[in-house]
């Protein structure tokens, strides 16, 4: 095994995936790799939030996709080998990782939760959500590399060191790719980022018309939260933006509190609140399966409760 | 013997789930509630092909059996009793009436529309005097010339208001007794035939029933389905297919109940645990899911006897009696299961039991069924 | 007139799964499914097939049993199944699932254009469209949620995280699709009966190169508990107000 390596979108993600490759590094003895895809500029940064060696991938013209890059980050995997390679499981995180694991004929733990080194068997150990959610499997690699991809804010950022430096090595450009991009079009981030909200109002399938999503933001308001909505709402109606998709599917929140208003909740959107603090209900179906995974609910009509419920909560908060 | 449905019919069962689910689950209480035809809902099924599956596909159907058939009305029951009734009679008996009794001409006007489900059929046999009694009916169709003149009133007619293709008994000639009665197909807008009667019902709530009132109602000889004198036989036919389909129905029904009971119980926790780990509550569920494994079984045995072509009177007649019945037995159990939260508008369980009643009665009450039961067994 | 492959997984369907008091799984009530977001897949073929012309195939690797899902699956418009089948192709790993569609692909099933959905219901690894493409050496376009095809290129509009991105690529290419890229068809009755007409193209191990071993071996699966204590309150206004008491109790209002 020669290192470790990380090729992480940008200094946020590889800030996270440095805390991950550096309690491995220290496990394995093995230095680490920052492959730069982006942000070309900041060799100095990685090397103080731990890297040992900046890989610089060919800069792509406009119209290129990244994963032109895949053939030459394959091609320098064969020869450098590393031993593991970790990837943020995004969009692209996600493809590369899986094109990449399948040029070097490796295995592939897609959105692993948990990276271990197993020094007596001599093997990484991951775990990873299957069924929806309804359960971890864990897994061991047979070949090598080992390969992963991680969720975002799975790890805490790296934190920074003095004194820290390492090598800078240039990669070759990348053959010839035959997918043009043709238009970008990037999303206005109308919301503020879930993932960082203390208290989120999610709606769900209960509301019945868009007009009344203003139920579920008055109630944000009144907790100074921020707004939410289950997976049917965002893909199925557009009623709101993907940001704001809690799940398996959209993204993963740790608020302290998050209150359902008409979330049934099937086990991918649970999936993505299973680390709230609190998680509350409100629903009219006293069977909704939320009940089974919240710490406390209404059985009512969101439609009547959830005014007396924001006037109970000015009150609390002596609005 | 072979105890598993075909893939097909496994596949046809798991679609009709997935459209329960998208199309009849989120309006079942609302069209209970205001007693409404779901138009819309019966454009779908009949775009699925759900309104014509054992009618073959040259005249409109999907061209599978009756066994399919019933698998489907089993599975829109268990979602809404109501809609699976009215899909039930619309094929079991309209569709199967001419298919089995029609000429060529007749199948390829009034059959193949309905397998379609472009038109509604309804059978108009019930009067106000002649229930289970059908020779007690008074309602007459005179020979005029080339047509036939019908006169009187027929009552408790379901799909009376939302028809479009009338199967109506007469008398053509009272004095030849069970030989006397013909039946006769009219559509919708014959001059001399009226929608007399809204029903309001305890339950079924969103399939349509009303008197059906004949003045002078002149029809085509070419609308006579079979022979002259030949209605009482075809009227017994129909009922072997449309008991056959109550019995689906009511199986459904069941399972309905079934779910509900299970999901509950195992969410409503008193003293410390949920219901369902009391004796009293477990032993309902265990009663009510031995009773469904039976009235599953006895209904499609009664269909695969018709796919097979045998005579099957007594079995559909048994599948009704058992299946009508233990729906209603079973539906009070999982009110009961449910406690207050059952007897409130909007449960499941509540409009569960209110449809379950009406199968224990039309197309022949339970008493009707022991009637023809005990008629074949003590022959 | 693009000549279309479909793949699909017929998947354990997860609402039946209990969680045993030990943690184990418990898979002995089962019924199986054609994983959801294979279904846009071939929902996505069905419509480009009718819309520009052409012909889908449908292809799964599986258990012998699984002939169900094959029906499914030519219920949903593909004309013709290729069904790869051995007892042993039970839960199987990405690479081997990925490894076997491209032996069986290359060597007999001609294609423009290769449709898979984003990831299965049940592992959701996300790795068998992107790794097909790579064996096959074609380009690769995914988590799109509109395609067209243009003469032989194809314009997708895939989504990444910063937004969304259309790009073009010359066929032959493959497309993963997200769920939102179309509205699965329920079959007709008269789809499934026809299903069994179609062709059925049996494809064995003995007829495929040696891809036994697993990259990543699964040591367990445990089932996972999401469950809280569930406190609950009714909608009186009395117990409005308890429940909002109790969230400061718990300190998470301010």
């Amino acid at each position: 095994m020669a290192g470790i390596w990380i090729l992480g979108e940008n200094r946020e993600l590889t800030g996270e995936l440095l805390t991950a490759g550096g309690e491995l590094a220290a496990a394995t003895g093995e230095k680490i790799s920052v492959l730069l895809w982006k942000d070309r500029s900041r060799a100095e940064e990685y090397f103080a939030l731990g890297a040992d060696e900046i890989l610089v991938l060919p800069e792509l013209p406009e119209d290129v996709p990244p994963e032109a890059l895949i053939p030459v980050i394959t091609g320098e995997a064969k020869t450098s080998q590393p031993g593991l390679i970790l990837l943020p499981a995004t969009v692209r995180g996600r493809e590369m990782a899986a094109r990449v694991a399948a040029g070097l004929g490796t295995g592939l733990c897609s959105d692993a939760v948990a990276v271990r080194w197993n020094g007596e068997r001599k093997t990484f150990e991951m775990e990873r959500l299957a069924y929806g959610g309804m359960a971890v499997q864990k897994v061991v690699f047979r070949t090598a590399p080992a390969m992963a991809t991680i969720p975002p804010r799975t790890f805490a950022p790296a934190p920074e060191k003095e004194g820290r430096t390492g090598t800078v090595r240039e990669l070759p450009g990348p053959p010839p790719s035959p997918v043009r991009v043709v238009e970008r079009k990037k999303r206005e981030r109308t919301v503020r980022d879930l993932r960082e909200a203390r208290i989120i109002v999610c709606a769900g399938r209960g509301i019945e018309k868009q007009e009344d999503l203003r139920i579920a933001r008055e109630l944000a308001e009144a907790l100074g939260g921020e707004i939410a909505c289950t997976r049917p709402l965002s893909e199925e109606y557009h009623w709101l933006p993907e940001d704001l998709c809690i799940g398996l599917s959209g993204i993963s929140v740790k608020p302290e509190l998050y209150i359902g208003l008409g979330v049934s909740g099937q086990v991918q959107h649970i999936t993505g609140i299973r680390d709230a603090k609190v998680i509350a209900a409100v629903n009219k179906d006293e069977n909704a399966p939320i009940f089974q995974t919240a710490d406390l609910g209404i059985v009512g009509d969101l439609y009547g409760v959830v005014p007396n419920l924001i006037q109970e909560i000015r009150k609390a908060r002596g609005q | 013997m072979d105890f598993k449905l075909t893939e097909e019919q496994e596949l046809i069962r798991k679609n009709m789930r997935e459209f329960t689910e998208k199309h009849v689950d989120p309006i079942a209480v609302e069209i209970d509630e205001t007693s409404r035809h779901p138009e819309e809902l019966f454009k779908k099924l009949a775009e699925g092909g759900w309104m014509g599956i054992p009618v073959p596909v040259e005249y409109g159907g999907s061209g599978s059996d009756y066994l399919t058939h019933i698998v489907a009305v089993d599975e829109l029951a268990r979602s809404c009793a109501s809609t699976g009734f009215t899909v039930s009679i619309h094929v079991g008996i309209a569709c199967m009436l001419v298919l089995l009794f029609g000429t060529e001409d007749q199948k390829k006007k009034f059959l193949a529309p309905m397998a379609r489900g472009e038109k509604l059929g309804a059978f108009v046999l019930t009067e106000p005097g002649a229930g289970t009694d059908v020779m007690a009916a008074t309602t007459t169709a005179v020979k005029d010339g080339n047509d036939y003149v019908l006169n009187g009133t027929k009552t408790f007619t379901s799909n009376g208001p939302t028809g479009d293709t009338y199967f109506v008994f007469a008398w053509t000639d009272k004095a030849a007794g069970r030989k006397g009665m013909s039946a006769f197909i009219v559509p919708r807008g014959t001059p001399g035939m009226e929608v007399g009667t809204h029903f309001k019902k305890m339950g079924l709530r969103s399939s349509q029933t009303s008197e059906m009132v004949f003045r002078n109602c002149r029809i085509p000889q070419e609308n006579l389905l079979g022979k002259e004198g030949a209605g009482l036989l075809m009227a017994m036919t129909g009922f072997d297919h449309g008991r056959t389909g109550i019995a689906a129905q009511s199986t459904g029904i069941l399972q309905a109940a079934l779910d509900e009971s299970i999901r509950y119980s195992k969410e409503r926790v008193q003293f410390g645990q949920p219901i369902s780990r009391q004796q009293a509550i477990a032993w309902m569920i265990a009663d009510m899911a031995t009773d469904l494994q039976a009235a599953r079984f006895l209904t499609y045995h009664a269909a695969w006897m018709k796919d097979q072509g045998k005579p099957f009177s007594k079995e559909a007649s048994m599948a009704k009696l058992f299946t009508s019945e233990a729906a209603m037995r079973h539906t009070i159990k999982a009110v009961q299961i449910h406690g207050g939260y059952g007897y409130v508008k909007g449960a499941k369980v509540e409009r569960l039991m209110r449809d379950a009643k009406i199968t224990e009665i039309y197309e022949g009450t339970s008493e009707a069924q022991r009637m023809v039961i005990s008629g074949n067994v003590l022959r | 007139m693009p000549q279309m492959i479909a793949c699909f997984k017929w998947v354990v369907d997860e609402a039946y799964i209990r969680v045993g008091a030990s943690g184990d799984l418990d898979m002995n009530a089962v019924d199986y499914k054609i994983s959801d977001y294979d279904k846009n897949a071939l929902e996505e073929a069905a419509r480009i097939r009718e819309q520009a012309g052409g012909s889908v195939a449908a292809v799964t690797v599986g258990v012998p049993e699984a002939t169900k899902g094959v029906k499914d699956a030519l219920s949903r418009g593909a004309e013709k199944a290729f069904f790869i089948q051995d007892p042993s192709f039970r839960d199987l790993e990405p690479s081997q699932t990925a490894r076997i569609l491209a032996a069986v692909i290359q060597s007999r099933i001609p294609y423009d254009l290769i449709l898979c959905g984003e990831g299965s219901s049940d592992l959701y690894a996300r790795q068998v469209g992107p790794r097909l493409a790579e064996l096959l050496g074609i380009p690769c376009l995914s988590f799109v949620q509109k395609l067209t095809v243009e003469g032989d290129r194809v314009v997708a509009e895939r989504r990444t995280d910063e937004g969304q991105e259309v790009c073009t690529a010359p066929m032959p290419v493959l497309v993963t699709v997200l769920p939102d890229i179309n509205t699965p068809r329920i079959p007709s009755v008269r789809d499934t009966l026809m299903a069994s007409k179609k062709e059925v193209v049996p494809v064995r191990k003995e007829d495929l190169p040696d891809i036994s071993s697993p990259f990543l071996e699964t040591v367990s699966m445990k089932g996972t508990s999401l469950k809280r204590s569930g406190t609950r309150f009714t909608e009186d206004p009395g117990d409005v107000k308890a429940f909002v008491d109790t969230l400061l109790q718990k300190g998470v209002l301010k």
